[in-house]
């Protein structure tokens, strides 16, 4: 596999919903002696192959609770698939949440300190960074405060500043660009371009169909866990739309 | 730091002035292993939440889950070895002997972390899938005190035939933290290095415990993000 690739094959996450969910050990030892709990699994995601070639810009589009993030998650590694396998090579940049690995008691600072820790990098290469993702974030002396006062496009800035800095192989977007004004907006798609022509993977995640036509060519539509369609990115939300005309969207318990 | 100063003066006063016990300065010789004690078992409390605790930064970032447990005993490793200067001053007030054997605490504290990091990692997973590990833990952890010499020493049991008399030296005579406290407090109280029966005791159970904490840990730590 080269740098930046990431290959899933019939890939699949079940959720175990427990009718009565055993939390603790008294819990577990009564229900022995009544009766066996009873486990529906849920596909959040089934049967999915994806081929991503390095430096390719992907979207992925489907309707709330279609599996996006759960696919996300399985690429950035916090999710293992249930089936199938997810193969991803390279760094990656995963901005799966708003401010995923923040410490809302820490300053700005310290959390660029502890971001740079979870992706891999020393104190020192950090300090060397530093002045870049201040500069980029735009937050002056607010970096000195604790990151629990921010507001959430303060929390988006300096998310995205973090992650554009660490030399990614892979960059994950999910949502987080709507938070930012449209001046920083503009300024993380002129990020995302530069990565795309220095041959960055790009995962892409959003509702917003501008957005998403102007940073991907590419898109793959997800419905209901499944690969509704994988190909050009107009083709792909005409795809999208017809779908949800169809029946009414919304996660469905599927008895195994 | 502060708690086990203060834990010391308690038992150091209800064991000199309301109990007498006839031991040659007991609060060294409470010292030297309930320092050691309250390592093991504050660590095991605070790691057993760390999972649950770092929850927001496992379900979104990956992260080698195992260094939240670890961290924990490493940061209650500090306080130990910070809590061992007071002892020592505390010899020095008493003039209790300094000998050499003393060289031999850091191989106890080794294996006492050894052990330590062990049982957090498989009590930290335990309490993933089941919440009320921790208050279980907390009830096991007092009673474990008791059953372990941290207030008195084997020698200071004498003889009684009772049933229940002989199940309790039974059971101190399989309790890894019989040997793990012996290697600390034999070269601080007794100027002696503990024997080698004692030793290898010590540092099997301390091995055994990382290697099944590690296993179970890594073993069901994919399966953690489902249940947090």
């Amino acid at each position: 596999m080269r740098n930046g690739e990431i290959r899933i094959r019939d890939a699949g996450v079940s959720y175990r919903l427990y009718r009565e969910r055993v939390t603790t050990l008294k819990e577990a030892v009564v229900q022995r002696f009544r009766h066996l709990r009873s486990a529906e699994m849920f596909w959040a995601l089934r049967n999915v192959s994806l081929t991503i070639p390095p430096g390719d810009a992907i979207a992925f589009v489907g309707h709330n609770g279609s599996g996006k993030s759960t696919l996300l998650k399985t690429i950035a590694g916090v999710l293992q698939p249930s089936e199938g396998e997810v193969l991803v090579q390279g760094r990656i940049s995963p901005m799966i949440e708003l401010g995923a690995g923040f410490d809302s008691e820490l300053t700005g600072r310290d959390n660029i300190y502890l971001n740079g820790a979870l992706l891999g990098f020393s104190r020192k290469q950090m300090e060397a960074k530093f002045d870049g993702i201040v500069a980029f974030a735009e937050l002056g002396d607010f970096i000195d405060m604790p990151i629990k006062n921010y507001s959430s496009g303060m929390y988006a800035r300096l998310g995205f500043a973090i992650a554009q800095d660490v030399e990614p192989e892979i960059l994950i977007v999910d949502e987080v660009l709507a938070v930012g004004d449209e001046r920083f907006q503009e300024k993380c798609k002129a990020r995302i371009k530069d990565f795309r022509t220095s041959g960055v993977t790009f995962v892409f995640v959003s509702h917003a169909h501008a957005a998403v036509s102007e940073l991907c060519a590419r898109a793959a539509v997800l419905h209901h866990g499944r690969l509704a369609f994988d190909g050009h990115v107009e083709q792909a939300w005409e795809r999208y739309r017809e779908l949800e005309r169809g029946p009414a969207p919304g996660p469905s318990a599927a008895a195994l | 730091m502060l708690n086990p100063l203060l834990l010391m003066i308690v038992y150091t006063v209800v064991f000199t002035t309301i109990m007498p016990v006839a031991q040659r300065n007991f609060s060294i010789f409470l010292l030297a292993a309930l320092l050691p004690w309250l390592f093991f078992s504050t660590a095991v409390l605070q790691g057993l939440n760390s999972i649950l605790g770092n929850q927001e930064l496992i379900r979104k970032v990956r992260v080698p889950q195992a260094v939240f447990p670890l961290s924990v005993v490493g940061s209650n490793l500090v306080n130990f070895t910070l809590s061992m200067l007071p002892l020592f001053l505390l010899m020095a007030a008493l003039k209790q002997r300094f000998s050499t054997a003393l060289f031999f605490v850091p191989v106890g504290m080794i294996l006492l972390t050894i052990f330590t990091s062990g049982v957090t990692l498989l009590l930290a997973t335990f309490t993933v899938f089941f919440r009320d590990v921790r208050h279980l833990a907390e009830v096991l952890l007092q009673m474990m005190m008791y059953l372990s010499p941290v207030l008195y020493d084997l020698n200071m049991l004498g003889a009684n035939k009772n049933w229940w008399f002989r199940f309790f030296q039974w059971f101190l005579a399989v309790n890894p933290i019989t040997y793990l406290l012996a290697l600390i407090r034999e070269p601080v109280y007794y100027a002696r290095v503990p024997d080698a029966a004692t030793i290898a005791i010590a540092t099997g159970s301390s091995f055994v415990a990382l290697a099944v904490g590690y296993k179970v840990f890594q073993r069901l730590a994919p399966r953690h993000i489902h249940y947090l």
